[in-house]
């Protein structure tokens, strides 16, 4: 059980969207996140950018069957940042849950 | 960091999250030509053991075998049905492996039983006859069975 710790970079929808989608796998494409969520390429490169800045994630260019593909996945720093901040929301919604009980 | 966020916000945070994970579990499985490709072959053992000579119906149970593990320690994990991504492994299970080669082992016990049984009811191709109710249990159950593994999956997980 990770150690709750609400994370700031990871709380925004989006960025929240894709660093579960990515807790979720070894690895995951980049056109596999940007269809999943509805971006265009820009908006989430941006996002990606921010997330591997942060030590987040590592982002991967290969060369398959003569196509370029971008290969995107969860350091452990990052893993380890999602899981406390998942933790944190749970902490959240049980202290609510304990103040709101009769 | 800040902590600054109501409970509100967090179970609508942790709903995006399950809602994310979901969409992972939902590619566990295995391709499509694994299950498709097994039933053909197991038809065709079913054939080659009554019509074949002999020396083929000898031969064929370990070139089958051969071909299938060629093949089969690449998707047997259910994590890799799409190019797109790899299923986390603690994610899909580790049992995906142990629980097709079951279903399989038991598949091959079934055909044989079957085969001895319409052999003694006097039917002319009693492999050919078993190997079609296991290529239809393989190309059907199958993909049952992976639809089980991903409900389990969606089980275990909680936001």
């Amino acid at each position: 059980m990770a150690e709750p710790r609400f994370d700031d970079l990871i709380h925004p929808s989006t960025r929240l969207s894709i660093v579960a989608l990515l807790a979720a796998a070894d690895w995951i494409d980049f056109a596999f996140v940007r269809d999943r969520l509805g971006l265009s390429d820009s908006a989430l490169s941006k996002q990606f950018a921010t997330l591997e800045d942060a030590g987040y994630i590592v982002i991967e260019r290969l060369l398959a069957n003569g196509r370029r593909r971008v290969r995107v996945r969860l350091t452990d720093t990052g893993r380890h940042a999602f899981d406390g901040h998942v933790a944190a929301l749970r902490e959240i919604v049980a202290s609510a849950d304990l103040t709101a009980a009769p | 960091m800040t902590n600054s966020i109501g409970a509100s916000d967090a179970r609508s945070a942790l709903t995006t999250v399950e809602y994310s994970r979901q969409q992972v579990i939902a590619e566990i499985d295995m391709p499509r030509w694994y299950w498709l490709g097994l039933a053909a072959g197991w038809l065709g053992m079913g054939v080659v053991t009554d019509l074949g000579p002999g020396w083929l119906a000898l031969a064929a149970a370990p070139v089958f075998g051969a071909s299938h593990a060629a093949v089969a320690h690449k998707v047997l994990s259910g994590r890799r049905r799409s190019p797109q991504l790899s299923v986390h492994a603690e994610l899909a299970g580790t049992h995906v492996p142990a629980l097709v080669i079951g279903f399989l082992v038991g598949l091959v016990g079934v055909t044989i039983a079957a085969g001895l049984l319409i052999d003694a009811d006097g039917a002319r191709h009693p492999a050919t006859i078993a190997s079609v109710i296991a290529a239809v249990a393989v190309a059907l159950g199958g993909p049952e069975l992976m639809a089980a593994v991903r409900r389990r999956a969606l089980r275990n997980v909680s936001p």
